[in-house]
């Protein structure tokens, strides 16, 4: 029973973490064509892990008893299929024949390795992008259907389907699993890469209140992330400019709400209140992606990052720096207009106010643009600091009725009483 | 002190429904409560009881618990306390109970002496 002197703690996340895991061990081990079995399996091992632990407090090293319960489990699955079917004999006379008590001594860099593996196959592109981040969270992450549904904003039927799709055509791959899959699809770790900031940026724009689940999401990514510079693979550092980036955004999760859950604006942010030991990892991996010769997007995006967490105020920001960078990215990112706009926007703190708005005009026919509220929110920004009251009224009154989320709104209600509240002194 | 049974009825089959990080919470939550009841000199003994098992009336031997109630004795704790009214305080602090379990206290007669 429980000894006081002994107590131990799962880290936060250790369940996603191994039901990852041990999906992927298994499914590498048994072939992708179990996938369903497999899952099963994972779920009756925590099941198993609920009943006993509730009880017996957590184990010396629980991660490895969760692997030995799942193996086991799996084994007897197997001898069931054989007996009852026959169908799977074939697979289990093969497992049995190799059945020796090292068998199942798996070590990291072959747990690492299935994961990868099953991370590529995740992001196949057959898959939609929204379709990829559904099953890569579900198979790698652990996530249950309500949790992606929460995390994304989708109705439950609605992924549930999403993944019913995905797992069928994932069944049908078996062979992509076994054979050196993993190391033809270097091109496809850029597709992984946007996926895992796709997945971090779901979770950061924070679209709804402060609700756990959007952490739970940049927190997944970093640690795919971390998974995927074990690879060995090309665009190691561009993984490594990615996790820069991540973590110089995620510094500032906490300090860009107040305690109304009321966005912050960069320069109204408590800059003492971001996180120093993400900026510290933020650094860390921006060295290791810079001894690349090559800058990719996510290396000018980290690099950016950094140059605002360098600042200790937002006046003392080297614009002139930042706008130089997001040139290099525009060229590098042709045709995203989401790019110039930063641009503009960082321009804007070293140039006139004249010339801000004439390139804000120039984009903003942009069909990704015209109705989302950022364009004339900016405009609504860049009079309001000239004191154009009015003009900036009319700007924030015209992005209020393109602006979707609440907090957006409740930020450019801010801006307009602010105005207002100028505009009346004047 | 007396010795108070603790018996916990679950939904045997919610269990299937939980995902991983609702089944690490609900162990760390049971982990607690427990650590509590042994610093506090209340715990004696516990143990979780497999879902499946048989029941036997007369000649009879069926598979139970009961197909028809999807509720099963998930599990007992033995604690020691000086009243009914102190265990049930403490039963009521049983994580179990959040999740929809319903739990039976009942004192145990010494017969030994």
């Amino acid at each position: 029973m429980q000894k006081q002197d002994q107590i131990h703690q799962l880290t936060a996340h250790l369940f996603r973490e191994d039901s990852g895991k041990m999906v992927a061990f298994l499914s590498a081990r048994y072939g992708i064509n179990q996938l369903d079995s497999v899952m099963d399996i994972v779920q009756d091992t925590f099941e198993a892990a609920l009943s006993k632990w509730r009880f017996s407090g957590i184990p010396d090293n629980p991660s490895a008893w969760l692997m030995q319960v799942a193996k086991n489990k799996a084994i007897n699955a197997l001898k069931h299929d054989a007996t009852t079917t026959g169908i799977s004999s074939e697979l289990y006379l093969a497992h049995a024949e190799n059945e020796l008590p090292v068998d199942f001594s798996l070590s990291e860099q072959e747990i690492t390795d299935s994961q990868l593996r099953l991370l590529l196959l995740c992001c196949h592109p057959e898959f939609s992008s929204k379709n990829q981040i559904i099953i890569t969270l579900h198979i790698l992450c652990g996530f249950g259907v309500p949790e992606i549904a929460n995390a994304l904003l989708m109705k439950d039927e609605a992924v549930k389907k999403a993944l019913l799709r995905c797992k069928s055509f994932l069944r049908k791959s078996g062979d992509l699993m076994t054979n050196e899959y993993l190391f033809q699809a270097n091109q496809q770790t850029q597709t992984v890469q946007t996926i895992i900031y796709l997945i971090f940026n779901e979770g950061y724009k924070t679209t709804r209140s402060m609700e756990a689940i959007n952490h739970d999401l940049c927190y997944e990514a970093i640690r795919l992330a971390k998974l995927l510079t074990n690879s060995r693979s090309a665009g190691q550092h561009q993984t490594e400019a990615l996790l820069a980036l991540m973590f110089f955004n995620l510094s500032r999760f906490t300090a860009r709400i107040n305690t109304s859950g009321e966005w912050l604006t960069l320069e109204e942010q408590d800059r003492s209140k971001w996180n120093k030991v993400f900026i510290e990892e933020g650094y860390y991996y921006l060295n290791l992606a810079t001894q690349s010769d090559q800058l990719s997007r996510f290396h000018l995006e980290a690099i950016i990052a950094s140059i605002h967490c360098a600042a200790s105020s937002f006046e003392e920001t080297n614009w002139q720096q930042i706008v130089a960078l997001y040139r290099q990215l525009e060229q590098l990112t042709p045709k995203s207009p989401f790019i110039t706009l930063n641009k503009i926007i960082a321009e804007s703190y070293v140039s006139t106010a004249i010339e801000s708005l004439q390139s804000l005009d120039k984009i903003a026919g942009d069909s990704q643009l015209k109705n989302n509220f950022l364009v004339p929110a900016t405009r609504g920004d860049i009079y309001q600091r000239e004191h154009a009251f009015q003009e900036a009224i009319t700007a924030y009154t015209q992005a209020m009725k393109l602006a979707v989320s609440a907090k957006d709104k409740v930020l450019l209600q801010k801006k307009i009483t602010q105005c207002q509240l100028k505009s009346r002194k004047t | 002190m007396n010795e108070y049974l603790l018996l916990i009825r679950e939904n045997l089959e919610t269990y299937g429904k939980m995902t991983p990080q609702e089944m690490q919470e609900d162990i760390e939550r049971h982990v607690k409560w427990v650590e509590q009841l042994v610093a506090n000199g209340n715990f004696k003994t516990g143990n979780p009881l497999m879902p499946m098992g048989t029941s036997i009336k007369g000649d009879l031997v069926t598979d139970g618990p009961f197909i028809e109630t999807k509720e099963g004795v998930s599990g007992y704790y033995f604690l020691l306390a000086n009243s009914l009214e102190e265990a049930t305080a403490i039963g009521k602090g049983c994580p179990s109970l959040a999740a929809g379990g319903t739990i039976e206290i009942r004192e145990v007669i010494q017969t030994g002496n």
